[in-house]
């Protein structure tokens, strides 16, 4: 019974959507303010309920599908894309009785499930026979390799210093200390986060100036639909990610539940909106330098710093 | 002013050794002249190109139905000492016989003028490298619409056959492109538009190797509207609202452009009011295109904040233009003899609140996005255009100022009350992508300071009664001109707009308007500033050249 609930509600399926629909809600509304707009505004109040709207027009519409394409291939992507996206939420702590799947490698299980997300998408762009797609896919996958090499380097730092992948023992041990230890681990995981998500200013797959909207310039109606739920289900997991690696996860400075949690995954949203209304994009060849001449290096240097803190900050090999 | 005489003596000079029918001095910095042998037309701009006039502005063909002649017109200017010359010859109506060597060759700016005239009046010109019909679409090939004689309406009411022509023309080209691509290689054909997210109504056919590009053909007239001839079917005042529509985010000065030519064929001279009114709605105008413009080469790196915030404080200026005309955007608010309504202080009011409201934004917006890193990153050295290019280019306005070449109609050759304004050639360095963009918002304070001078005059004028502003602002033009023709040059937000007005005895509309656009220009270096880049630049460059659809077809 208890697993049901996990999978349909909580934090399963129903939470998924209502994340979508609340956190795109809260980009538009967030964006529209960097902007001197107003935002959605009429449906509901603060135009709350205009981005539900907006999803349940996305799932009446019709599907196209383009002549040409395999159509299995074509309409399974983005229903796996969804899927994939929505795993790792099982493996979150979200509150300190509630992790559906613990398991002494959920960090493991976590940044693969990330980590496979961008292939998909990938597929999807190599499906459509578009050459704006087909160049969305090749862009992806380059974003991908280059990116990914840092985010698993970085998000491999918190189970280095407190010699755990259980993702409970690692929000359970953090301090003020390790936080300030793992910081720059977080700065990078960070910076890699945008890239993996394709924010600015590494939103280069699906440039809409360049190659229109890259891999999703075939997709409409449900299937739209479902590479959005991904895309929101994506950043879910990866702000998830980053607050029980590196910000204590569910533990607050006077009480310990869902909600402390929430809060750190809603600051790093902001701060990922505000990048992208202050930063324009970068190129193919510049995110490529970045990546692997600072990005990398720089991730494996904090390896180096986590093995001297745990040594000489912490006190020896635990 | 001596040393200028000696430079305008020589042009005088190499012209005198060829059979001419007249030589005179046209305004200040015009000399105007018409060969009796078209055959002498390279030699002649060739001499010319020697003796500095390196940039062509525009050719254009004034087409006489009953002398059954064409008219050529080439306008050669100098940018850089500011000497221009006017140059006209006679060719032979008839299709056949309707030849004239291509200038092209020696200026390569000509390049698009020569084939706007080749598909509006089926002039041939010989050894041109590149003569395809442009701006018209696939029915209109072979046809001469801007003649005279062109039956527009037995073109019309054909219109299953031309659409049919249109269609199988594009299929042939798809055919012809599998044809000429490796099927199995990655170098392929994007169609960078007409409905992609960036381009507006333009098509660039960029030839690619994956990110590569090879390539680029621009493929423009998506929004040829035949603005040159739908002027000839109105009366004079009706005109202004198609000459306003070259692009309508900086409608007032075309309109001045255009209401200068038909004053001058009048012989009428405004009123220094009407001088001053123009210079302050002209400024405004130019004020909300830059906004937009500035915005467009952040748009196209996927920033849109910046043409929020632009909007933002345009939202004021248009709010002035509305008080005004009681339009925002397609104000139709300057006409032959001044300008259209009269002035009422609460207008300088919400002049006032606008320029407050952009004194109180611009430093936010220069301190996030005119001296943006990332922007460096990308701009910085990409697109670059060097002085040298923009004179064999003909680029002029903001391109051609971002690298560096000191050229301003409004300093070049005064007109309204700019005479009387204080400015100062703004220019940038490098001529980069990022440099234009600074450039626009450098002009964008100039303007502010213009406006701030104009209006400051006007209220001094206003207090000690000198103008009075319920009768000032118009004088009386004839409804029927005379026979005669004039150019009017303007300085428009995108740069220079020429405007060739002729018209017949006792002529109630125009009889030809050549419009030369900016934009035009600009396109054409597309290609070469292209080439070997990726295909991440495309945008960018696109944005920076500050290129506008509704100038570019006309």
């Amino acid at each position: 019974m208890d697993m049901i609930f996990n999978i349909v509600v909580f934090p399963g399926l129903l939470y998924v959507l209502l994340w979508t629909v609340a956190l795109f809600w809260f980009f538009r509304k967030f964006m529209a303010a960097l902007h001197k707009r107003v935002g959605p505004s009429f449906n509901g109040p603060a135009g709350s309920l205009q981005t539900l709207f907006d999803l349940s027009k996305l799932l009446t519409k019709e599907s196209i599908t383009p002549k040409g394409v395999n159509p299995y291939l074509f309409s399974i992507m983005p229903l796996l894309a969804a899927t994939i996206a929505m795993l790792p939420t099982a493996l979150i702590p979200w509150t300190p009785n509630l992790t559906v799947v613990s398991s002494q490698y959920a960090l493991l299980g976590l940044v693969v499930l990330i980590g496979i997300e961008p292939f998909l998408l990938f597929l999807t762009g190599f499906g459509s026979d578009n050459k704006y797609s087909f160049l969305g896919g090749i862009r992806i996958l380059t974003q991908m390799i280059s990116m990914e090499t840092s985010f698993f380097l970085a998000a491999l730092s918190p189970a280095l210093l407190f010699g755990t992948m259980n993702l409970n023992s690692i929000v359970e041990q953090s301090t003020w200390m390790s936080f300030w230890i793992l910081f720059p681990g977080f700065l990078l995981y960070f910076v890699a986060l945008l890239g993996l998500l394709e924010q600015p200013p590494f939103n280069i797959p699906d440039a809409e100036q360049e190659i229109v909207y890259g891999f999703y310039t075939e997709y409409s109606g449900t299937n739209y639909f479902l590479l959005k739920l991904a895309e929101f289900a994506e950043f879910m997991a990866v702000f998830a990610g980053a607050a029980t690696l590196f910000l204590g996860g569910f533990r607050g400075l006077f009480f310990d539940n869902y909600f402390c949690l929430f809060i750190k995954m809603i600051l790093i949203a902001i701060f990922m909106m505000t990048i992208r209304a202050s930063t324009p994009r970068i190129t193919m060849k510049q995110m490529l330098n970045f990546s692997w001449s600072y990005l990398v290096p720089l991730s494996l240097l904090n390896l180096a710093w986590i093995m001297l803190a745990k040594i000489f900050i912490l006190g020896g090999v635990a | 002013m001596e040393g200028d005489e000696i430079l305008m003596q020589n042009i005088k000079n190499i012209l005198s050794s060829y059979e001419t029918e007249y030589i005179e001095d046209y305004k200040t910095v015009w000399i105007k002249t018409k060969l009796l042998k078209s055959g002498d037309l390279l030699e002649v701009a060739k001499a010319l190109k020697e003796n500095g006039l390196r940039t062509i502005s525009t050719v254009s063909a004034t087409d006489f139905l009953e002398e059954n002649k064409i008219e050529m017109n080439y306008f050669f200017e100098d940018l850089l000492t500011k000497r221009n010359c006017w140059l006209k010859c006679d060719i032979p109506r008839e299709i056949e016989l309707c030849v004239i060597d291509s200038i092209t060759p020696l200026f390569v700016g000509a390049s698009w003028h020569e084939r706007e005239v080749f598909s509006m009046f089926g002039v041939k010109f010989t050894n041109h490298p590149d003569l395809r019909p442009i701006i018209v679409s696939q029915d209109f090939y072979g046809k001469t619409p801007f003649r005279k004689d062109f039956d527009w309406d037995a073109h019309e009411a054909d219109i299953v056959t031309n659409m049919n022509t249109i269609v199988d023309s594009f299929a042939n080209e798809e055919l012809e492109n599998d044809k000429k691509l490796d099927p199995h290689g990655s170098e392929m054909i994007l169609n960078w538009g007409p409905t992609h997210p960036a381009s507006g109504p333009i098509r660039l056919k960029v030839h690619c190797d994956g990110e590569e590009v090879l390539g680029i053909d621009p493929d423009i007239g998506f929004v040829w509207r035949a603005l040159e001839h739908l002027v000839t079917k109105k009366d004079f005042i009706g005109a202004i609202v198609a000459v306003e529509r070259l692009c309508f985010m900086d409608n007032i000065n075309s309109m001045v452009g255009y209401c200068q030519a038909v004053e001058e064929i009048a012989g009428v001279e405004i009123t220094e009011f009407a001088k001053y009114m123009r210079v302050v709605l002209g400024e405004v105008a130019r004020l909300s295109s830059h906004m937009m413009g500035m915005a467009g080469v952040y748009n196209a790196l996927g920033l849109h904040t910046v043409m929020m915030w632009n909007m933002d404080m345009r939202e004021f200026f248009l709010d002035f233009l509305e008080s005004y005309s009681g339009a925002r955007i397609a104000t139709a608010a300057i006409e032959p003899g001044g300008v259209r309504y009269s002035l009422e202080p609460k207008m300088l009011e919400e002049l006032q609140k606008a320029l407050d409201k952009f004194d109180a934004t611009k430093e936010d917006i220069r301190s996030i996005f005119v001296k943006n890193p990332t922007m460096k990153l990308r701009g910085a050295k990409i697109g670059i255009i060097s002085a040298d290019e923009v004179l064999d280019y003909a680029l002029c306005g903001v391109v051609a100022r971002a690298s560096g070449v000191k050229t301003d109609i409004r300093i070049d050759e005064p007109y309204g009350a700019y005479a009387n304004i204080t400015m100062d050639y703004i220019t940038q360095e490098s001529g980069s992508a990022q440099d234009r963009m600074i450039q626009i918002f450098a002009e964008m304070e100039q303007s502010v300071d213009i406006i701030k001078q104009a209006k400051k005059h006007i209220e001094a004028k206003v207090a000690s009664a000198e103008f009075d502003l319920t009768k000032d602002h118009m004088v009386k033009v004839p409804k029927k001109l005379p026979k005669g023709e004039a150019i009017s040059r303007v300085e428009w937000a995108r740069g220079e707009v020429l405007m060739h007005l002729v018209t017949a005895e006792k002529a109630t509309s125009p009889y030809r308007l050549k419009l030369k656009a900016p934009s035009f220009n600009h396109t054409m270096m597309l290609n070469h500033l292209l080439e070997g880049k990726t295909l991440s630049d495309i945008p960018l460059i696109f944005g920076s050249l500050y290129i506008c659809q509704g100038d570019l077809d006309r």
